[in-house]
């Protein structure tokens, strides 16, 4: 194996074990921390808290990483299109009645058919170009759907009222009986998608021109028509995220910018087009940010730069992350 | 270490370049002589483009040395390797495609070069190529065999030592061939040492004066053309073992 | 390019700056106001233009620059009672600094992961701004005292254009800029053909640092009052690269004509429609970036009004 493929993978490892220490470092610093049953009960929760967390975070991070995967290109709208799942979630339950939950069966396709549409009209024809044109379409997009989501529902935060309360794992410890819930389903529908893209001759077809564009049209892929599928899938599972958030926390039309940072914040730590990686990401991030909201003072404003940080620390050091493919 | 400078150009010691499993380069040595033309062949796979992005820095190589006049290439940077006088072609031909041929040409940096005399011999190499009319033509609006003409006077603008050619004759017509062929052999006679890399066996038995032969990432075979054509081991190489 | 036709250019320039210096004092505040932002979007434009028209290499965070020069003069003019111009000299070295030491690690990275690297500094550096309320009041933000100062900082702001369309003029005729197109075109063969990519790229990013935080100070000056979110609101970096898109990347007159369009018809449509404003300039991005990438000036060397290349 080549000496610079090893060097960087122990730094990349080095660099996440000093990310999650530096939270520890720093609590333990500002004297923040009591050493006793309780706060290690808090911490307990707040590690479970992140885990959980973690799935749904996952969830509309895979999307995004197969976009970026098999596209290259940077998905500005992603964060938008989970809001949207959020607000269409709204809506059904709202004016409906309809669970969440089962309104993803009315959802995750509505938004699949918007994602193939986008791509068809828009992005087909600018992958494998400079990077910026996608950059700006799919900006663009973001821009557009935040102020029509504006117009509709006015920028007042909406929530979703349902399966509340907490379950008790023991007699100190209990957990946000959504956020159970959520993590629930962002499992099922990972492991979903995870034997969609390992068996099903369209999985596959994905991630062969997610690892080499050219190889794949030689063997008779059509590369456009997985560039669309693509597109739809990540859209669906953005949405699908979005729908497991709404349930959890407030959301409002600007909610999506800070998701999509998040998201690239995941696919590059998990590594571009690697799906486990993005799931592994997910997971990690949830867990740091905890970490910091709970450790460091003033941690609940540090957690972006948290994610920031780490994902400039990750391009530098390691680019292609924990398990994706060089480039090139 | 090297010895006698005046005769040899660039020597090549032990280079080594693997890839994972595949050892594209492994141990491969020979001393290329100064002022003359000399050629690089082996089947598909010997390594031979890999020695040269390790001659150039365009790829570390894994272990070994390159000596040209007597300085040690091996960790150098392309920019600097170029400074120091050796410059070369593509396999695929690389100009930019989205600038014109007069600036595909100004872009070549030494430090030594003001803009008046870079422009002056840019207009001299346009001349050389015979691309004068079109220097205000994309690179990428030039038909192949133009293309390669470009790349091979961008070459050119520093008046290089040492010029690698990867592949000159791929996809060039008779005509264009024997204009180049021409040319090399006038920069031969003026003193530079010329490197060739090809498959056409024409081109490399009837101009070059001597070859090295690649195969497995090591040199199996060195010598005059009428050698090589009898040799053993290029023949097995090339044609499997009788 | 003749001397002639640059003595031409050149006089163009100073006819165009000096119609914009007879101005202000025939326009109401809100009109100098106006001027004085278009002309602040030329040079964020030609500033973008300079690191990714040429280089290719889209800096998705440029705002950073213009926040850290906004914060600069923040800092320095209403808690250290600086003189204004001076702390305008102060955030363009700021940010000369912070645009090295950043471009030094992330320049190496390739196309849409560069892109990403500069949003995460960007908005890891708002973040920063943010929480360091010692030094730049945080989220309350700093206000200047109240003084009438359109005037000045409309001819700061002017003389900033004029620097800074120089320096895009010589960068954009030059073997600079040549060599920064050929790290666009192809970086292996530029860098085996002599250039050495890493010090160029650097040298144009630090460039492209310098009049944006200038920029940024005078504006913060001018509106007596700034806070991290619009200091460093990405939709700057998106006019940055919309603006020069539509004018025509890599070119000097491009970012100056897109930018003085398209600022213009942003503020007629903001000022007339404000709901549907933003939903039509999210859809204008949409349509510019796909149907006409190469801008305005890519369509004038396609119709031959303007020669191609930078250097004849």
């Amino acid at each position: 194996m080549e000496k610079a493929e090893i060097r960087s993978r122990y730094l990349l490892g080095g660099l996440l074990v000093v990310a999650f220490a530096m939270p520890f470092a720093v609590g333990i610093m500002s004297e923040d921390i009591r050493y006793d049953r309780a706060w290690a009960l808090d911490l307990t929760r707040v590690i479970l808290n992140g885990g959980l967390q973690g799935g749904v975070y996952a969830m509309y991070a895979v999307g995004l990483t197969l976009i970026f995967g098999v596209m290259r290109i940077i998905n500005v709208a992603h964060g938008e299109i989970v809001m949207v799942g959020a607000f269409l979630t709204y809506t059904f339950f709202t004016y409906l009645g309809w669970d969440p939950l089962l309104s993803m069966v009315v959802t995750l396709p509505i938004v699949f058919c918007l994602g193939i549409v986008i791509q068809k009209l828009l992005l087909n024809a600018v992958v494998g170009g400079p990077e910026l044109t996608p950059l700006l379409i799919t900006f663009g997009l973001g821009l557009s759907t935040i102020h029509i989501v504006e117009a509709i529902f006015t920028t007042d935060f909406r929530t979703i009222p349902y399966a509340q309360g907490a379950i008790a794992i023991t007699e100190r410890l209990a957990l946000p009986r959504p956020r159970v819930i959520s993590f629930l389903m962002a499992i099922a529908i990972s492991v979903g998608v995870f034997l969609f893209l390992k068996l099903h001759r369209l999985g596959k077809a994905i991630r062969a021109t997610a690892q080499n564009r050219d190889v794949a049209m030689v063997c008779g892929i059509n590369i456009y028509r997985v560039y669309v599928v693509t597109y739809g899938l990540g859209a669906a599972l953005a949405a699908a995220g979005g729908c497991l958030v709404s349930i959890q926390f407030g959301f409002n039309p600007e909610t999506g910018v800070f998701y999509t940072l998040q998201a690239f914040a995941i696919i590059i730590l998990g590594g571009r087009g690697h799906y486990i990686g993005a799931l592994i990401g997910g997971f990690m991030l949830a867990l740091l940010e905890g970490l910091v909201s709970f450790l460091v003072p003033r941690g609940t404003e540090l957690v972006e730069v948290a994610s920031y940080g780490l994902m400039v620390f990750v391009l530098l050091v390691r680019p292609q992350g924990l398990l994706g493919l060089k480039e090139g | 270490m090297t010895g006698d400078t005046n005769e040899i150009a660039l020597d090549i010691q032990d280079l080594r370049k693997h890839f994972g499993a595949i050892r594209a380069v492994d141990g491969c040595s020979f001393k290329v002589p100064r002022g003359k033309i000399s050629g690089l062949i082996g089947p598909n796979g010997s390594g031979k483009t890999t020695t040269f992005n390790l001659l150039t820095g365009v790829i570390p190589p894994d272990s070994g040395d390159v000596f040209y006049n007597g300085q040690n290439l091996t960790g150098l940077k392309p920019y600097q390797i170029f400074r120091l006088g050796i410059s070369r072609t593509f396999q695929i031909v690389r100009i930019y495609r989205e600038m014109t041929v007069f600036e595909n040409l100004l872009s070549v940096s030494s430090l030594s070069m003001p803009e008046r005399e870079a422009r002056a011999r840019a207009e001299e190499l346009m001349e050389f190529v015979t691309l004068s009319k079109l220097r205000g033509e994309y690179g990428g609006n030039l038909s192949y065999g133009q293309q390669k003409l470009l790349e091979f006077a961008r070459a050119l603008m520093t008046d290089p030592d040492v010029i690698l050619l990867d592949e000159p004759a791929a996809g060039v017509n008779r005509t264009l061939l024997n204009t180049l062929l021409d040319q090399i052999h006038r920069l031969q006679e003026s003193g530079k040492t010329i490197i060739i890399v090809e498959h056409d066996m024409n081109v490399i038995m009837n101009h070059c004066e001597k070859i090295f032969v690649m195969d497995y990432g090591v040199k199996i075979a060195e010598g005059p053309p009428d050698e090589i054509k009898k040799n053993e081991q290029v023949l097995e190489a090339y044609f499997g073992r009788r | 390019m003749t001397g002639r036709e640059h003595l031409r250019n050149l006089g163009a320039l100073a006819a165009f700056a000096l119609a914009l210096a007879l101005l202000p004092g025939m326009l109401t505040l809100y009109l100098r106001t106006f001027v004085m932002f278009t002309v602040l979007y030329v040079v964020l434009a030609l500033s973008w233009n300079m690191i990714s028209g040429y280089t290719g290499y889209v800096s998705f965070g440029h705002v950073a620059f213009y926040g850290i020069g906004s914060y600069a003069c923040g800092i320095l003019v209403a808690d250290y009672r600086w003189h204004w111009i001076p702390s305008l000299f102060v955030g363009g070295l700021v940010a000369l600094l912070v645009a090295l030491a950043v471009g030094y690690p992330v320049l190496r990275l390739k196309g849409p992961y560069f892109a990403i690297a500069m949003l995460g500094t960007a908005e890891s550096i708002r973040v920063i701004v943010t929480v360091w309320e010692r030094l730049t009041h945080g989220g309350y933000g700093i206000n200047f005292p109240n003084i009438e100062n359109s005037f000045e900082t409309y001819y700061a702001m002017l003389v900033l254009m004029v620097v800074t369309i120089l320096v895009s003029y010589w960068v954009g005729h030059s073997r600079f800029g040549i060599r920064l197109n050929a790290i666009r075109e192809d970086e292996v063969a530029a860098e085996a053909l002599g250039v050495n990519t890493t010090l160029y790229k650097l040298a144009a990013f630090g460039l492209s640092a310098i009049f944006p935080a200038a920029g940024g100070g005078i504006q913060a000056y001018k509106v007596l009052r700034i806070e991290p979110p619009s200091e460093f609101f990405i939709q700057i970096t998106i006019a940055m690269a919309l603006f020069t898109m539509f004018g025509g990347k890599g070119t000097v007159i491009g970012p100056v004509i897109g930018a003085v369009i398209l600022y213009t018809v942003q503020e007629l449509t903001w000022v007339n429609f404000p709901t549907a404003h933003l939903i039509a300039y999210g859809i204008f991005i949409i349509l510019v970036a796909r149907f006409m990438p190469r801008g305005l000036m890519g369509f004038a060397i396609d119709m031959g009004w303007a020669r191609k290349g930078m250097v004849h």
